[in-house]
């Protein structure tokens, strides 16, 4: 489904923002603001702020991340960083490191 | 359950696209086909080829080794192998490649270099690929076609021959055709001996460098930019 995909080989230092499902193979820096959703893959390397509505994590973040929906942490995956969302998973084998604010007022 | 759904998510394609929502400023490289729907702002260099597509974006300057713009492209480009402008293909910027391709409906403002030409691969490759109507503006294409016609061909040209013969001989007043004579001077020269001389001159000036833009005619067609064009041709011909 999703339109936009980043390449393995492909590094972005900047800001990707949009309206769209976004999947990373490669490696972004900088900051990433998306209405939809965001897969980070295997291969996928972020060193970036995160706002999106949700978020799928099987590759390496470095950064705050901040959905509206949900963020998924899945096996394997390494994230650095502060996670604000209402619903956060966090699977078995996955690697973490931060704070977690599921924001309970809201819920 | 969670090696399904990673399954699922990997399973998209290899090339890179750029969807059309999408806005990515800053810079971008890699050893990758690009494919931009959206938007690219800033510095893109890419090992492999830019695809513009007809809703792409691209406000950057480019470094790539083959360009295909379908989109629009704000920003200088500068490919190793290739930059082709399709018919939907709008850009502002200076190009640098050894190839370059505008085809007909394409618009471009900039400057075109395709570096130092080879004299030996220009016959092969160019005429090939080039098309006379590739050209952008508007109004150097109207320009080019009618010059080359005209030139090899000066006797076909109807309004020298036809329009003097009936108004000269049966009218005759001479003083009447003299006022218009700029415009009917083929007709004055065949009258009288004195409007002669200039007509012949010109044709002769003419007919030299008729014969070497008819020889640049296979290359000159894939540039774009009036200067661009005059530059690339100076070099040709020396070479």
């Amino acid at each position: 489904m999703a339109n936009t995909v980043i390449g393995s080989s492909i590094v972005i230092d900047g800001e990707i923002s949009g309206d769209e499902d976004l999947v990373i193979q490669g490696t972004v820096k900088g900051k990433i603001s998306l209405k939809e959703s965001l897969y980070v893959e295997g291969s996928g390397v972020v060193e970036a702020d995160i706002e999106t509505q949700n978020v799928e994590i099987a590759g390496r973040v470095t950064g705050n991340i901040v959905a509206s929906d949900k963020v998924e942490l899945k096996t394997d995956c390494r994230v650095v960083g502060d996670i604000k969302a209402p619903r956060i998973l966090i699977a078995d084998g996955a690697s973490f490191k931060g704070n977690v604010d599921m924001d309970m007022k809201e819920r | 359950m969670a090696t399904a759904k990673e399954l699922s998510a990997s399973n998209n394609v290899d090339n890179t696209v750029v969807g059309p929502s999408i806005l990515i400023s800053g810079r971008l490289t890699g050893d990758e086909d690009l494919t931009v729907r959206g938007r690219v702002e800033g510095e893109l260099t890419l090992s492999r080829t830019l695809i513009v597509e007809p809703s792409g974006v691209v406000k950057a300057n480019v470094a790539v080794k083959n360009a295909i713009v379908s989109g629009v492209v704000v920003g200088n480009i500068n490919a190793t192998e290739s930059v082709e402008l399709t018919r939907e293909g709008r850009m502002v910027g200076d190009i640098r490649a050894p190839r370059v391709i505008i085809v007909d409906g394409a618009s471009f403002r900039g400057r075109v270099d395709m570096g130092d030409v080879e004299p030996g691969r220009l016959p092969a490759e160019r005429p090939a690929v080039v098309r006379p109507a590739a050209v952008t503006r508007p109004t150097m294409t109207p320009a080019r076609p009618t010059i080359p016609s005209a030139r090899p061909t000066p006797p076909p040209p109807p309004s020298r021959p036809t329009p003097p013969p009936p108004p000269s001989r049966p009218t005759p007043p001479p003083a009447v055709t003299r006022p218009s004579a700029p415009v009917t001077r083929p007709g004055l020269g065949g009258l009288g001996s004195k409007p002669l001389p200039p007509p012949p001159p010109t044709r002769v000036e003419r007919a030299e460098p008729a014969d070497q833009a008819g020889s640049s005619e296979g290359p000159s067609p894939v540039l774009v930019g009036a200067g661009a064009k005059k530059k690339v041709v100076v070099k040709k011909k020396t070479r």
